[in-house]
């Protein structure tokens, strides 16, 4: 009941102050509106913005050794064309001509791995892409290069959803170096249709010419082509999805910055000593603030969802993910709150408080992403923002609108959990912390003239 | 009631309580009175429960503050000299949340705030934010504060501290009403006439120690021989007490605001030897005050400087 009272009493407070009504609930929900409205054509993705080389990962279906038998069998067997299979490698095409050239190397930073351990791989984040050549990619392509024939090539490109520009990016490199090779492919036919018009070339190529002719209108489709396949049931992520986010997760460290204030406030005004004085325990006192600050948080969270939900049609996912993910978020902050409500106490002073508002709130916002998507960082940065609670936070909304479900924003609830659990535990040691004679006296001393 | 027995405070080197002693009964005001430093605000502190002392007991009903705090605690109730309130709160909305902290509620909390509305005289005025009332209304319902509970123990910390002489005299019906009431009062005050006023027992403190302790009467009994004499000059040199302390039958002198305080036998037979001594230091006298002892006299009889120095 008495800590149900103070939670009560500091709701009131806070609700009756309007300036702290117009920074905490206010602001992010203007913010968001501009940000998001302000950002929307220039907003490609949530986090997704080339900083660096884009790591993807180039899975071979084929067996090269098979495939270049196969074909060196058909050219012999059925075709009876005399040439080398040997002159022209895909293989190296692909690797080295094409992926090793200095303008895709600025750009791609690839490795070959098996299929099952590059799905491992994207599904951790590390790569932003696989690259799938199909099973008889070198038989097929040396047949498009070397013969008359077409055989189709489907090259798969299975994207990140979390990094969408770089999905896109990698798609349009792939299609350049499809373009250029249907265009070697058609140069080679046209080459090879002259040839075989003008009588030049051998005697392999007498019954060709026919063949060729019903062939040549289909050689763009059936040449190399790309599946672009982003991993299904994901949602990507628009600028109003992100800035309510970021906005959200940044504006309710103010809650945080708010009750930080609270306990030194009550101290300063006498009203601590009299709670004392009441018989009201710091435990009591703790709790009361810590439920306050929850409450706070708790409220504009709710706030900040449902208006972005109806007024920037931000779709939040899974409901009782968003829920739990919001409880966790708001306790991390009371925990957070309660750390600085108890060294601004001790200190004696607004400095700490002052600080956390003016500067930590700021640098927490830059780490975390609430200022700008985390990929525009440097790596090092984009590890910091697992210090901070808004950043951690921010991820795992994110993750929760592009359509994961709560085992994947898990290990985020948990970190949040257990950092606000370790904030309130410092809180409470540094608040129940026996003071020296004379600090304890200035701390609790009646005043009088 | 409260017995506190050869208490001491020590802040590092510094001791701000020098084992003191005195008794409070119950049912009557008594009256704590002494300069800044003289070691009220420690006194009251420690009696409070916020501040341990470094040697000491203190019994209240005869069981010791610090062995069970709960015991005064709960029968305790304090008006911070500081206006101890939220003032973004209602009036109402304050004594509320006292109420509750006292474990008070429903029907019966709304009783006692209708009650301590009456006794402060702030009906009709709950609904309004603090920060909208008078310094004279704060102070009233800073008292109210104090008396949800119905503590039997009231601890009033210079209670009228700038305001008005109406919210003043208010305020001093309302300490004689709950004295009435038969609520116990420690009393501090800088004001001479409030504690003559108000106090039945007086205890004087200086520098961490009792100097004097007991009725009105029995501590003027202590300069009932001495005439008090305030002068005020239009030019005051500090070394003017020191001047007149030379003519003969002065016993104190001191200088408060533009006056010059002393003390001496026969006050008519001094006064032609303290004009003739202000003519000498070139001032002016405004005005001359004859009065009879007070307590006023008995601080700079037993101190030798004023109590508001």
């Amino acid at each position: 009941m008495k800590v149900i009272s103070i939670t009560i009493k500091d709701l009131k407070t806070v609700l009756s102050d309007k300036q702290a009504i117009i920074i905490t609930m206010l602001m992010p929900v203007i913010l968001m509106t501009i940000l998001s409205m302000a950002l929307k054509g220039s907003f490609i993705s949530s986090d997704d913005v080339v900083a660096e080389q884009i790591k993807v990962a180039v899975v071979k279906q084929y067996d090269e050794e098979a495939d270049s038998q196969i074909f060196n069998q058909v050219l012999e067997e059925r075709l009876n064309i005399d040439i080398e299979g040997d002159e022209v490698n895909p293989e190296e095409v692909f690797f080295e001509d094409f992926l090793g050239s200095e303008e895709v190397l600025e750009l791609i930073n690839y490795r070959v791995e098996e299929e099952e351990k590059a799905m491992e791989l994207i599904n951790q984040g590390e790569i932003s892409a696989i690259i799938i050549l199909p099973e008889k990619y070198i038989y097929n392509m040396k047949i498009n290069l070397l013969t008359p024939f077409r055989n189709n090539v489907n090259v798969k490109i299975l994207t990140h959803p979390d990094r969408a520009i770089n999905g896109e990016i990698i798609t349009s490199v792939m299609e350049a170096y499809t373009n250029t090779m249907s265009s070697i492919i058609i140069g080679k036919n046209v080459l090879i249709e002259t040839a075989s018009a003008n009588d030049i070339g051998g005697d392999g190529f007498d019954n060709i010419e026919e063949v060729m002719e019903g062939m040549t209108d289909l050689v763009e489709g059936m040449s190399v082509s790309i599946e672009d396949i982003t991993v299904h049931g994901r949602q990507s992520i628009k600028s109003s999805d992100y800035y309510a986010v970021a906005m959200m997760t940044m504006f309710i460290l103010f809650a945080a910055g708010q009750g930080g204030r609270m306990l030194l406030e009550e101290k300063d005004n006498q009203t601590y000593q009299r709670m004392v004085v009441a018989d009201i325990t710091k435990t009591h006192i703790l709790a009361g603030k810590f439920i306050a600050v929850f409450l706070i948080a708790s409220i504009q969270i709710t706030i900040m969802l449902i208006y972005s939900y109806f007024a920037l049609k931000v779709k939040w996912g899974d409901v009782s993910s968003v829920i739990v993910l919001s409880l966790t978020s708001a306790f991390s902050v009371a925990g957070l709150g309660i750390f600085i409500a108890s060294i601004t106490y001790r200190a004696g002073n607004y400095r700490i408080a002052n600080l956390f508002e003016n500067v930590i709130i700021q640098v927490m916002a830059l780490l975390g992403g609430s200022f700008f998507p985390l990929d525009l960082m440097p790596e090092v940065i984009q590890k910091l923002s697992f210090i901070s609670l808004n950043g951690l936070a921010l991820k795992a909304y994110l993750k929760i609108i592009k359509g994961y479900n709560f085992a994947d924003i898990s290990s985020y609830v948990l970190i949040l959990a257990l950092t606000g659990s370790l904030f309130t535990i410092a809180g409470v040691i540094a608040f129940n912390k026996e003071k020296g004679a004379a600090e304890h006296a200035k701390h609790n001393k009646i005043k009088t003239a | 009631m409260l017995k506190v027995d050869n208490l001491y405070k020590n802040f590092g080197n510094i001791r701000a309580v020098d084992g003191i002693s005195f008794e409070v009964k119950r049912g009557e005001i008594f009256g704590l009175l002494g300069p800044n430093g003289a070691g009220k605000s420690t006194t009251i502190s420690i009696i409070s429960t916020l501040i341990p002392p470094t040697k000491g007991q203190i019994l209240f009903e005869g069981e010791s503050i610090f062995e069970n705090p709960k015991n005064i605690r709960q029968n305790l109730g304090i008006v911070p000299q500081d206006i101890a309130l939220y003032p973004t709160l209602t009036g109402y909305e304050n004594l509320k949340f006292w109420g509750n902290l006292y474990g008070l509620k429903g029907a019966e909390l709304k009783k006692r705030i209708n009650e301590v509305a009456d006794i402060i005289g702030l009906n009709g005025r709950l609904k309004d934010k603090v920060e909208k009332y008078s310094g004279g209304m704060k102070r009233r319902l800073n008292i109210g504060a104090a008396l949800l509970h119905q503590p039997e123990l009231l601890i009033m910390d210079e209670p009228t501290v700038g305001i008005d002489p109406q919210s003043r005299s208010h305020i001093l019906d309302t300490v004689l009403k709950l004295s009435a009431a038969g609520i116990t009062i420690i009393y501090t005050t800088h004001y001479m006439e409030e504690a003559e006023a108000l106090c039945t027992r007086i205890c004087i403190m200086d520098e961490g120690k009792i100097i004097a302790s007991g009725t009105q009467q029995e501590l003027v009994e202590l300069v009932k021989e001495k005439t008090q004499i305030s002068i005020k000059l239009d030019n005051i040199s500090d070394n003017m007490p020191q001047i007149f302390k030379e003519i003969p039958g002065v016993f104190d002198a001191a200088i408060l605001d533009d006056t010059v305080t002393l003390f001496g036998e026969n006050g008519d037979i001094l006064l032609a030897e303290i004009i003739s001594k202000v003519s000498e230091e070139n001032s002016k006298i405004q005005s001359i005050d004859i009065q009879k002892p007070n307590l006023e006299a008995v601080f700079l009889h037993l101190t030798g400087k004023a109590l508001r120095d």
